[in-house]
């Protein structure tokens, strides 16, 4: 069903809705500046009121905005006379959910913080930071310009950078964030030149100019391509033309700033090392903000990909999805295994997009951050009370490390009930939002018709099956069974038990929104949610749209759901009974999934090292011969200087003291006449008038 | 001729009065010394007026200019002594050699 389009409103008037925005966008810079600046002890009721306020006026927005009316906002910014950049807002239906989204989410994860982080040395600064993300988050999503999403999409990447490395006293913690940091850097670059290829075509970067809106054809789809040119014609009649190629190269750049956002591979290698932050921030960045940002982004920015663009989207992201569960399959790393979930999960969005499903991308975008923030936050609860039990009896060991867990769903219930929850939800259970919007991109997969699309649509399913055992997997070993930490350590009891309603309670919030319930009436089937209708995909002139086929619709839910309850019970009798061995760790397989492909050696020897080697080789070149050059012409000026000191001091100082000289003593000289006594004076007068006499006498 | 007495012997008395006086003034340390020099070249011109003045009968030209130069001279001496007393009370000496402070 198609929602009639709504209209759009241009304004330069900030109106109420707008004022909302902008109010809900600004609380938490206030909050980050005041928590920064004043220092209080306890910043967390701040960030917090803000938080929850930023989140009442993203509900006024939303229902403004939901299927009524679209708002564009917008100021000049810079004016250079050629260049005229605007800046300002932009509220649709996808701006307004995902305001929703990351307010909630945010507030959420905040008030579980007030708990999680009890006693951390930098408190108030942990809710600065926190602020701060969110507010470059709620950036990026209401930017109205390409150049905005950018400046905001930069501080997300510094925000998560702060946050990853909160303990930057750990070695690790620091090593980290400056990977994260680095490995988004080299999106960003690439981001940029994507924008600086659109600009030069189109010399805007304005979001609804250029890709449309609702009701209105964007400069893209006014684009058009025809032999091997990319031709534009703009309202005055000047045509500019690129090769075609840079149509695909425009979206790939703008992709790869998504690539790394997002984690997908070839750029993935940072998230899993994220997890040194706290669980609290590694919940948000997999959640509402930093992940979802490149899903967002390559959403908004739709339009512009070509169909080789589109296709390469949809093999990366298979393969990310397929690459990160393989992985996810082994780790004993609490986190970890959570970390690798949210890449294969953030792989099936990339997917959808590129297959043209749009909606289900980023219906799974919405419920992906509900049942993934909980995951996070249920493991942060098992984790942070190992952790109080380790510091109470000074034992040594990793309180992430699910080989030491086991049997605590009698010792920690609420947090067992919401992680299964959230579980059943990330393994596509019927009345689980995850299996509502994973099974639409599913189903998208399978109803794709291009050559290769066999390959991804299994590929996908064959993801799906492994999400279910790898997230049972961390099920069973925690919760089920007998507690391992117990046999390590004998005269110590080392139960647990439930954290406090501060924690809880978001927990549960989380939970409920990780049912159908919140999202479709139907919960077998997720196209008619609220959601999936609300959002329309934008026009788009060199992409059909992906049309569901019948034997999709009705087989893929059912192969889906088969497979996961299989593997949920291969599961169970792996890691609960513990009947089946078939994976040991002397296996390759194993080994290759429990080194996550051993990306890292990889790109630690070939990278990383080629990078070093060169890096020294430059600082080689640069002390020996950069160094040498400008030492050289130093020494040079030094010599050449003396030459000329010695010439100023002899020569130029030599004949003016002379000539000075010359003059003093013809000065003596002749003051030696002036005696001052009219007696010598007269005398010599007169002498004077006898030599004339005398000599007019002779001559 | 003048009662006898030729003109040249006036001329070389007057010439000898003059050169005395220029030796004083040329020699004399004292300021008195020297205006009495100055005095005895001024009546070596007067004597020389004079002299010629017996040639001018008619207007006596000679004699006239030699008592405009008496007077004159009169003058000049009593400025010359103010200056002198003068200078003997600023500098208690009335030498002009150590009277040396203008030529600095």
């Amino acid at each position: 069903m198609e929602v009639e389009s709504i209209k759009l409103i241009e304004t330069q008037h900030i109106t109420t809705v707008i004022g909302a925005a902008l109010g809900a966008l600004l609380l938490p810079l206030l909050s980050f500046l005041i928590i920064s600046f004043f220092k209080p002890r306890k910043g967390d009721w701040l960030a917090i009121c803000s938080t929850f306020i930023s989140f009442l006026l993203s509900l006024y927005c939303f229902t403004n905005i939901w299927n009524l009316q679209s708002y564009h906002y917008s100021a000049q910014w810079l004016n250079t006379g050629i260049i005229k950049l605007n800046a300002g807002l932009t509220l649709d239906n996808l701006s307004a959910l995902m305001l929703v989204l990351v307010t909630l989410i945010t507030t959420l994860v905040l008030i579980y913080s007030t708990e999680y982080m009890k006693g951390e040395k930098y408190y108030h600064r942990y809710f600065a930071h926190l602020s701060l993300f969110m507010f470059s988050m709620l950036g990026v999503v209401l930017a109205d310009s390409l150049l905005l999403i950018y400046i905001f999409w930069e501080l997300v990447g510094f925000s998560s950078y702060l946050l990853i490395g909160f303990w930057f006293d750990r070695d690790s913690a620091a090593a980290a964030n400056k990977k994260a940091f680095i490995v988004n850097r080299i999106g960003d670059i690439a981001f940029f030149v994507g924008i600086m290829i659109l600009f030069t075509q189109f010399r805007t970067l304005d979001l609804g100019a250029l890709f449309g809106t609702a009701d209105k054809a964007g400069l893209i789809q006014q684009s058009v391509v025809e032999n091997g040119l990319w031709k534009f014609t703009d309202i005055s009649g000047n045509a500019k033309t690129l090769n075609a190629s840079m149509l695909t190269v425009a979206g790939l750049c703008i992709f790869a700033g998504a690539v790394a956002k997002s984690a997908q591979f070839p750029l993935h290698v940072w998230l899993p090392d994220a997890m040194e932050g706290p669980t609290s921030v590694s919940s948000l960045i997999h959640a509402a903000t930093m992940v979802a940002a490149g899903v967002y982004l390559t959403a908004r920015v739709f339009p512009l990909f070509s169909p080789d663009a589109l296709t390469v989207i949809t093999y990366i992201g298979a393969f990310t999805a397929f690459m990160a569960a393989t992985i996810a399959l082994t780790q004993n790393d609490l986190k970890k295994v959570l970390a690798y979930s949210t890449i294969s999960q953030l792989g099936f969005m990339i997917t959808a997009l590129g297959i043209g499903a749009w909606q289900a991308a980023l219906f799974h975008l919405v419920t992906h951050a509900f049942f993934k923030c909980l995951l996070f936050l249920g493991a942060g609860s098992v984790i942070h009370q190992l952790h109080h039990v380790q510091h109470k009896y000074h034992l040594d060991f990793d309180p992430q490390d699910m080989r030491l867990m086991g049997g605590l769903r009698k010792q920690l219930p609420v947090t067992y009930m919401v992680l299964l929850v959230a579980s059943l939800s990330l393994a596509g259970l019927p009345l689980f939002s995850g299996f509502l919007s994973k099974d639409l991109i599913l189903i998208g997969a399978w109803s794709w018709e291009k050559p290769g699309s066999a390959i991804i649509a299994v590929l996908l399913s064959v993801t799906s099956a492994l999400t279910a055992f790898y997230i049972f997997r961390m099920i069973f070993k925690v919760f089920w069974g007998e507690n391992r930490l117990q046999k390590t350590v004998e005269n110590i009891d080392v139960s647990v038990h439930e954290s406090g309603k501060a924690m809880t309670i978001p927990m549960m919030v989380l939970a409920i929104f990780s049912l159908f319930a919140a999202f479709s009436i139907n919960p077998l089937h997720g196209a008619h949610s609220w959601i999936y209708e609300g959002l329309v995909v934008p026009l788009n002139s060199f992409n059909p749209k992906i049309q569901f086929t019948e034997f999709a619709e009705s087989w893929v839910p059912i192969i889906t759901v088969v497979l996961a309850v299989a593997m949920v019970l291969v599961a169970r009798i792996a890691y609960y009974k513990q009947k089946m061995t078939f994976l040991t760790e002397h296996n390759f397989l194993y080994k290759f999934s429990y080194n996550a492909w051993y990306f890292d050696k990889l790109y630690n020897s070939v990278i990383v090292r080629s990078v070093v080697l060169l890096a020294n080789f430059i600082r080689w070149f640069d002390i020996n011969i950069v160094d040498g050059i400008v030492n050289g012409a130093a020494t040079l000026v030094h010599q050449l200087s003396a030459v000329v000191d010695w010439i100023d001091r002899n020569i130029v100082d030599g004949s003016v003291n002379g000539i000075a000289w010359l003059a003093a003593r013809i000065g003596d000289f002749i003051r030696g006449f002036q005696t001052g006594r009219v007696q010598q004076y007269m005398a010599l007068g007169v002498f004077g008038l006898i030599l004339i006499i005398v000599l007019s006498y002779i001559f | 001729m003048l009662n006898g007495i030729p003109l040249e012997h006036f001329m070389i008395i007057s010439a000898i009065l003059f050169s005395a006086g220029l030796f004083s003034v040329l020699s004399r340390k004292n300021a008195i010394m020297i205006l009495i020099g100055i005095e005895l070249m001024i009546n070596a011109g007067i004597l020389n007026l004079v002299v010629f003045g017996a040639f001018d009968k008619q207007k006596n030209e000679g004699q006239v200019f030699a008592l405009f130069a008496i007077v004159l001279a009169a003058a000049g001496v009593a400025v010359a002594l103010a200056i002198i007393l003068n200078v003997y009370r600023q500098f208690k000496t009335v030498e002009p050699n150590q009277v040396e402070e203008m030529k600095y």
